[in-house]
């Protein structure tokens, strides 16, 4: 018997960018930049792939394939000094805030490499001071909107023009913490921004089975706080979304939840089939892949030289290859190193005169009673 | 020096690092206008402003969250939970957020999670709880059990000047029931340092927070018995101060380990462990520990003072090892 999927209402996004690149403000170069994260993101995602099924990859691998858009016209938006999140999948955005593919390959590999030094995955980073993303617990992807809305707090407490912007996905708006988080920051009108990428499914659990109304950014009238849903492949609309979230924050005008509709194009993890998406979802994506619109955009809008775009993706190739050599020729850390790093120094670190104060009495121990009346204590009363 | 409760000691040693750092500044439930339940931050919000002392709504894993993102660009937060009972609401954060960001990017989080602990007060089985072996189980975190007063500015003081999370539990019962001449002005008390409360040669007591005050009583019951009890004061389960423990053992060959804490994995199994690997060869007697039952704090005063240590029962079973 032939599988069946629930019916799936297609929505109605175009299969192609609409922005007229005149109305644009952007430069050529910026626009090349955009592309290189994006490209740099899918190549780098494909050998991480393939990796993975040669048995070279410890653990599982997680991809952000059809994402990238999102990614990347978001990060685009932010200024210096402002602060982000990532989750697995946004790894473009690295790559468009400067972060180095060969380093985070030597992560995935387990190798010595700042800042994790085989701790962490290679797909988990912060790095407050080079990037600007901030660390997170990354248990749930709900776990880090109340720390997005307490960097947003330190913001606010220096007076400092910045924002926060969080990354986080569909499934994440289901637990406590990401209400918590949001509703703090309603209250003290924080700058954090939320961006929703509404991928589909969170692992294999569709929205429909995730919350009671259609949007995620139905769930912000509980906050009263600035939402828009928007086209999540292509890079304009995200861009300019994304920009009016920021900007509201960035006045101070309290949080905003930016919703966008994409899709994940590869399973949850690389060991996910994706056996639970219909092909019918699949195509429509498929077709809305967010690069060959930017790509398509570029050459027959934007009149971007195709040899542009063809040298920028061989030297994607040429980088990834050059990430996998640097990433084999780091050392692993030496397991003597497991127990270091696990307290920062501090300036009351006890020293060996420490250990030499002699008797510390109690002169009256306060020991509870059954009643108040037997209570022989120097207090009284219960509190 | 000034005769102090240990509830006055807490708040004396905040509003002292409020002063002295800009940078440390207090939030959780009733703590701004009402002062905290417990009167702790009472005066705050009027000398610190509404930025350091903040209300925040009743969501302890939301307001945990956004103190440790705060602590890792350069503040530095003290938590009030209205009762220690409640940090299980924000149990993820804590031991997901807090205890490893470290050591996964060597970005520091001085944050400090303090709140009230214990029984003795009848408050039943939300409002007695004591929860620090959940804490001690998980690495990265410091946890600190201050049982006087002097300790407890001195350990405060301590914990908010720490680069990392430390966990700091109060003893409600003590807030007001204790008080003590301490130190005026500065006064720290590294975490890591145990404290002898009496020495002896016949018999260790190990225990912490308010436990140590029984122990102590049994000691003076049984110095009147012609009996010589060394009662050590832990301070901090993490970092535990192996020496002090292992010192007094090896002197008086008998362990006795106390705790209020139920018993079943509580920490005093940790101490009788390290005492069973490293101080054997000097032991006379098996270790025993006297804690609180393994049921949850129950309310009425009969039951709770069944369920918890008491003088009689530690002096039962510290006459039983002298005896041995």
């Amino acid at each position: 018997m032939a599988k069946t999927w629930p019916k799936v209402d297609l929505p109605d996004y175009p299969d192609q960018i609409s922005a007229d690149p005149r109305q644009l403000s952007i430069t050529s170069e910026e626009l090349l930049k955009m592309y290189s994260a994006m490209r740099l993101a899918r190549t780098f995602e494909e050998k991480l792939a393939a990796l993975y099924r040669q048995g070279k990859i410890f653990g599982a691998v997680y991809l952000g394939t059809g994402q990238e858009a999102t990614s990347v016209g978001t990060v685009s938006q932010l200024q210096d000094g402002d602060l982000f999140s990532t989750v697995a999948r946004n790894l473009s955005a690295w790559f468009y805030r400067g972060v180095k593919p060969e380093h985070v390959l030597a992560r995935w590999f387990g190798k010595d490499q700042a800042p994790s030094n085989g701790r962490e995955l290679g797909l988990f980073l912060a790095d407050l001071n080079e990037y600007g993303i901030f660390p997170y617990h990354n248990g749930s992807m709900a776990s880090w909107i109340p720390a997005g809305a307490g960097y947003a707090l330190a913001f606010k407490m220096r007076k400092q023009p910045n924002v926060c912007l969080c990354f986080t996905g569909d499934g994440a708006t289901s637990p406590g913490d990401f209400y918590e988080g949001v509703n703090f920051a309603a209250i003290h009108k924080l700058p954090m921004v939320i961006i929703c990428e509404v991928n589909q499914f969170a692992y294999s659990t569709p929205p429909h089975l995730q919350m009671p109304v259609k949007h995620v950014a139905d769930r912000a009238a509980g906050f009263g706080i600035y939402t828009e849903t928007a086209f999540g492949n292509d890079l304009f609309t995200v861009a300019a979304a994304a920009r009016r979230g920021i900007e509201h924050a960035r006045k101070g005008n309290g949080p905003a939840l930016i919703e966008f509709k994409t899709f994940r194009r590869c399973g949850h993890g690389e060991h996910d089939d994706m056996a639970y998406v219909s092909k019918e979802l699949r195509s429509f994506w498929e077709e809305r892949d967010p690069i060959a619109m930017y790509r398509r955009w570029l050459v027959e809008r934007a009149g971007i030289e195709e040899g542009n775009l063809t040298k920028i993706e061989a030297d994607c190739e040429r980088r990834t290859d050059a990430a996998v050599e640097y990433a084999e020729s780091v050392p692993f850390p030496k397991s003597e190193t497991v127990v270091e790093r696990l307290f920062a120094p501090s300036p009351h670190d006890p020293t060996d005169d420490d250990r030499n104060r002699g008797v510390e009495p109690i002169e009256s121990p306060a020991i509870p009673a059954l009643t108040a009346a037997q209570d022989r204590s120097a207090g009284g009363g219960h509190f | 020096m000034s005769q102090t409760t240990y509830l006055q000691a807490i708040s004396d040693a905040l509003r002292a690092e409020m002063r002295r750092d800009p940078n440390v500044f207090v939030l959780g439930e009733d703590i701004g206008v009402f002062g905290g339940a417990f009167k702790i931050t009472q005066g705050f919000l009027e000398e610190f402003g509404s930025d350091r002392v903040i209300d925040t709504p009743i969501s302890e894993s939301g307001f945990v969250g956004a103190a440790c993102a705060a602590a890792t660009v350069g503040f530095r937060p003290v938590v009030e939970f209205q009762f220690i009972d409640f940090i299980a609401c924000a149990f993820d954060q804590i031991i997901n957020y807090a205890a490893k960001c470290y050591y996964r990017w060597g970005i520091p989080m001085p944050v400090v999670f303090r709140g009230p602990t214990g029984g003795g007060i009848h408050a039943g089985p939300y409002h007695s709880q004591n929860p620090e072996a959940w804490f001690a189980h998980t690495p990265g975190l410091k946890v600190v059990l201050p049982s006087t007063a002097r300790d407890a500015k001195g350990l405060l003081t301590a914990a908010i000047r720490d680069n990392n999370p430390v966990v700091y539990l109060e003893n409600k019962f003590l807030y007001r029931h204790y008080r003590e001449e301490v130190p005026d002005g500065d006064y720290v008390v590294p975490i890591g340092v145990g404290a002898l409360r009496t020495t002896g040669s016949d018999l260790s007591i190990i225990s912490y927070g308010a436990a140590v005050h029984l122990c102590v009583e049994v000691a003076r019951t049984l110095e009147k018995e012609g009996k010589s009890v060394e009662v050590v004061d832990l301070r901090s389960l993490v970092p535990l101060d192996r020496e002090t423990i292992l010192s007094s053992v090896k002197k008086t060959g008998k362990a006795l380990i106390v705790h209020e804490a139920n018993i079943t994995a509580g920490f005093g199994a940790e101490v009788a462990a390290l005492v069973a690997e490293d101080a054997f060869e000097y032991l006379d007697a098996p270790v025993r520990r006297v804690a609180s039952l393994d049921v949850p704090v129950p309310f009425s005063p009969p039951l709770e003072m069944a369920v918890l240590p008491s003088v009689d029962k530690i002096a039962d079973t510290a006459r039983h090892l002298l005896a041995y």
